[in-house]
């Protein structure tokens, strides 16, 4: 399996990338995303993250039971080959989709932006 | 997302881009405890699964990691967040950031199998400019014995404070593989010195951030590739000087085996009528400019197990002839001037050239296999024997993959759009108003806030960095689990009164930019980027940049409600720093509070209908 392939599985059918204001959206778009993107080694500097409000019942389905949504931002300094070095921030909304014998975490939503992304 | 690869060409080198992922440890902190788990229970949950789901999903959090890499840590772990704040502040530093990832090619003669990397042949080192290229376009030098190095630099940030001899030994002690600092020196508050090869830089890279100086300080080390350091590279230029004039002495062709010798027995050393491709032989000009210089590692062609390789068995002398830097010189086939006064070569020229000088033979019976094979090792190769070589063959995923265009604000449509903006208006027109208890109206009873910086201490006053820092939470650096939970504000008045210690402001709104990353019936979720300036006077003025995201359902007063709100504060760059404050903003009339128009009611409205809730 290819690393992007391996990233896609990371994401809920649905979910959306948003790229430095490229909205990117559903598996197969997102798969073609990251095979279309260079490689890229990341170095994470800021983690942090929330649960987001219990009462908010985010991407929920009739008939699933209640799904737990957490916050994740992080920030740090990414490198594409072929390109500079820039200041990253991201941010994830993770749900987790619980069935009788196991919750499986996937990602809803993915927000990316160079903090210098007007000059890029 | 890191890959790690393999070349292998038919003939030669491996070149091995190694990436190490590690998994962050989970957060221990992210669920509250147990006795506040049954209090938080009933209000965070209408379903009583009680205690056992909410520690079922705290396991199943750990699966997930487990299961997933999410970030890999090609750094060295002495990259740490504080490095962004251990930089001593001068700005080419910091934009350099030293060791942006750490890819090792112990085999490789990288730059033989890219034609637009050939050309430069800039060794100049301590450069930083030049240590930011990707280490695929570093260089290697040749021991006389032929192995290869691959040189890289290690700094200490704060080296300064160290004695060289107490240093090294410390180093020695916790890593696993002896090493030789070569040009150890003191660099402004740094340590800097060059090692050799692949090995010794991963096991330097794993002691960062595990030792520790005589204050109890943790020591880091930053790791990253380099050109070959110049006192190298001069006992490099000087080593091939004299192995040239050898060269030069002797009728090396008698002694030459064959040059692929891999299908035919090692033929007497007389030139054949065998079609023989011959190479120049070039040496740098050492009284004069640089020449560019790639250095062909013939010894380690000859360790590679492919069946292309060569056979190279004779004496010390022609083992080290052959060892020394081989130096091809394609399109500028140049007059060399020096003491041997090897003259002019321009392309190749068989059989007489042989005679004479030429250690390089090749034992094909046809012409094309022979440039092939040739070709093999010298990819670079425009002419052979005054015949011009057809280009490579490239194939597409050889190109450079294109980053798409960066854009700006996403907010999926005009309604949302505006009520955005509008929120984003009347919450920073409070924000920086001076008295931040308008705010509670602005957050949920339950809302959750969090804060995390980045900000280089050397950078702010005292009194202001303290004002950030007690609050800020940043798990990448925070193990403390109770700190962890504390310093996640629940509650608005929690978050409202921490908000009120934090400086006073004044936002640029003309610089801010909105990603609407999900819109649903019962929530909005965007990110806020744009930068901000402190306005209390021991704060100097300095320009922020902020990324701030909010959770919010729909509200009727004040067109949204914050259920999740995280602001993260780091340096502007200087592009941002510049251009803040640049374009004038309308500000809202100061004369109260804003009251929500007919517009902002309208939008809100739109908003309840489209959700079909009410709030």
């Amino acid at each position: 399996m290819t690393m992007s392939m391996a990233l896609t599985r990371l994401y809920l059918d649905k979910a959306t990338l948003i790229w430095n204001g490229n909205v990117v959206t559903g598996l197969d778009a997102l798969a073609n995303f990251f095979e279309m993107l260079p490689s890229s080694e990341f170095q994470v500097n800021m983690l942090d993250c929330q649960p987001v409000h219990g009462k908010i019942r985010v991407f929920q389905e009739q008939a699933t039971p209640s799904q737990t949504t957490v916050l994740v931002v992080t920030s740090g300094i990414v490198k594409f080959d072929g390109n500079k070095q820039h200041y990253f921030n991201q941010n994830f909304l993770l749900s987790a989709h619980s069935t009788l014998n196991n919750t499986v975490w996937k990602i809803a939503s993915d927000c990316f932006r160079f903090q210098d992304w007007a000059s890029s | 997302m890191t890959r790690t690869h393999v070349t292998k060409s038919r003939c030669a080198a491996v070149s091995v881009q190694i990436a190490v992922p590690t998994q962050v440890p989970a957060p221990s902190g992210l669920w509250p405890r147990k006795e506040e788990e049954d209090e938080e229970e009933t209000e965070v949950e209408e379903d009583s699964h009680q205690v056992n789901s909410l520690q079922r999903r705290a396991r199943c959090w750990g699966i997930f990691q487990r299961r997933y890499v999410s970030w890999s840590e090609t750094f060295s772990p002495g990259i740490h967040p504080s490095s962004r704040q251990e930089q001593d502040g001068d700005v080419a530093m910091r934009d350099a950031h030293v060791g942006p990832g750490v890819r090792y090619t112990p085999y490789a003669i990288p730059t033989y199998w890219r034609r637009d990397s050939f050309h430069r042949g800039d060794q100049t080192h301590g450069n930083p400019e030049r240590e930011r290229k990707p280490p695929e376009e570093g260089l290697e030098g040749n021991r006389q014995d032929g192995t290869s190095r691959s040189w890289f630099k290690v700094i200490f940030p704060f080296g300064i404070k160290y004695d060289e001899k107490w240093l090294l030994n410390l180093i020695q002690s916790q890593c696993s593989v002896p090493f030789n600092p070569i040009e150890f020196h003191y660099e402004k508050m740094q340590v800097q010195f060059f090692g050799e090869n692949a090995s010794i830089a991963f096991a330097l890279k794993k002691v960062s951030g595990k030792i520790w100086d005589e204050e109890n300080e943790r020591i880091s080390i930053f790791v990253s590739p380099s050109a070959i350091p110049h006192s190298e590279q001069k006992k490099l230029k000087s080593t091939k000087v004299k192995l040239i004039k050898v060269m030069q002495t002797q009728d090396t062709c008698t002694h030459t085996h064959s040059f692929f010798s891999h299908q035919f027995p090692p033929t007497p050393p007389r030139c054949q009528s065998h079609f023989r491709p011959s190479l120049s032989l070039q040496k740098t000009n050492i009284k004069g400019h640089e020449v560019p210089q790639r250095a062909l590692d013939l010894q380690r062609l000859h360790s590679d197990p492919d069946p292309m390789t060569l056979d190279i068995e004779k004496g010390p002398n022609l083992r080290n002839c052959m060892a020394a830097s081989l130096h091809i010189h394609e399109e500028n086939m140049r007059k060399v001037n020096s003491e041997g006064e090897l003259d002019k070569v321009k392309g190749l020229e068989p059989e007489e050239r042989c005679s004479d000088r030429n250690p390089l033979c090749t034992t094909f019976p046809d012409k094309s296999t022979n440039i092939s094979s040739i070709l093999e090792l010298f990819s670079k190769l425009l002419h052979l024997d005054d015949h011009k070589i057809p280009p490579p063959i490239i194939f597409g995923n050889e190109a450079y993959k294109k980053l798409p265009v960066c854009k700006g604000n996403v907010f999926g449509s005009e309604t949302l759009k505006n009520l955005i903006l509008q929120f984003l208006q009347q919450y920073y027109w409070i924000y920086d108003s001076g008295d931040r208890q308008g705010l509670l109206d602005a957050y949920h009873d339950e809302a959750c806030f969090s804060l995390t910086i980045l900000l280089n201490p050397d950078d702010l006053v005292p009194s202001c960095l303290h004002k950030y820092s007690m609050g800020s939470r940043n798990i990448r650096k925070l193990k403390d689990p109770v700190l962890r939970v504390q310093l996640l504000k629940h509650t608005k008045r929690d978050i409202v009164d921490f908000l009120s210690v934090l400086p006073k402001t004044q936002h640029d709104l003309s610089s801010f930019v909105v990603d609407m990353c999900v819109q649903t019936e019962k929530m909005l979720c965007f990110s806020v980027n744009g930068v901000f300036k402190e306005v209390e006077e021991v704060c100097q003025a300095r320009v922020r940049a902020f990324t701030r995201i909010f959770i919010a359902t729909p509200a009727s007063n004040f067109s949204l409600c914050i259920v999740n709100d995280q602001l993260f504060v780091s340096d502007a760059g200087p592009i941002e720093t510049q251009g803040a404050f640049s374009t004038p903003v309308p500000t809202l009339s100061s004369s109260s509070v804003p009251t929500i128009s007919q517009e902002q009611q309208e939008v809100a409205q739109v908003f309840s209908t489209q959700s079909g809730m009410n709030h």
